[in-house]
């Protein structure tokens, strides 16, 4: 299991359609990913658009990543870059 | 792998408008489709419209109706479709019920997934100002 913090960098924050293009990459791997925002305690499955929005992070927000399985090296790296990457839109 | 269909049904453009947004957030929606009845259509050729969505959908495991307001005419015509495992109606149809329906798994029952639905729509109302309540009196302690 890999965990690590991860920050919302785009302006717009984990919005939805950041957050569809998060579960789409989320399901190319075969790792259970999730994210949890520490401050509130909510916690969503990488594969649900609702649930991330439902973190309400906005930009400059910490989270607490957790990647768990065969490729879980690979998705965190995957994950880590496109919340550094700001979504395409930075 | 069979979806279940959807069908947005509702007064005016507000079904296409659900259908636009969620295919701009998910990607494209082949499962699922919309039915805006006018104002002033009469009620057999709203009845024949939905009943061709339907059709339009189906992949053989049931549809999804969505309609915009309990008692409304889009659910009233709506629900002369009502037959178990095969047409399902929850109404009070928003963004967050639609992307569900676009995004659930293989396994899931059309009854199932009607639950689902209904809970998510459920769910996803929040009273903004409320969620920042607890973190401003955090702040003041």
């Amino acid at each position: 299991m890999l965990e690590g913090s991860i920050k919302v960098t785009n302006p717009l924050g984990l919005h939805a359609r950041a957050a569809a293009q998060l579960v789409k990459l989320a399901n190319t791997f075969s790792s259970k990913i999730t994210v949890k925002r520490p401050d509130t305690n909510v916690e969503a499955d990488a594969n649900s658009i609702l649930g991330l929005l439902a973190l309400a992070a906005s930009t400059g927000t910490t989270l607490h990543l957790r990647v768990e399985g065969e490729d879980e090296q690979q998705a965190f790296d995957a994950v880590e870059s496109i919340f550094k990457m700001g979504f395409g839109e930075i | 792998m069979k979806k279940v269909g959807g069908v947005i049904v509702s007064h005016g453009q507000v079904a296409n408008e659900l259908l636009a947004a969620a295919e701009t957030v998910v990607g494209d929606l082949s499962h699922i489709t919309a039915v805006s009845i006018g104002w002033h259509d009469d009620v057999e050729i709203a009845k024949e419209e939905i009943a061709r969505a339907i059709k339009h959908v189906s992949q053989g495991i049931g549809v999804l109706l969505m309609t915009d307001m309990f008692g409304g005419t889009p659910t009233n015509i709506s629900a002369m479709f009502l037959k178990e495992n095969e047409v399902e109606i929850v109404t009070g149809v928003n963004l967050p019920m639609v992307i569900k329906l676009a995004s659930h798994s293989a396994e899931t029952t059309l009854s199932e997934l009607a639950k689902d639905v209904e809970e998510q729509g459920k769910q996803a109302i929040y009273r903004t100002g409320a969620l920042l309540e607890p973190q401003k009196i955090k702040k003041d302690a």
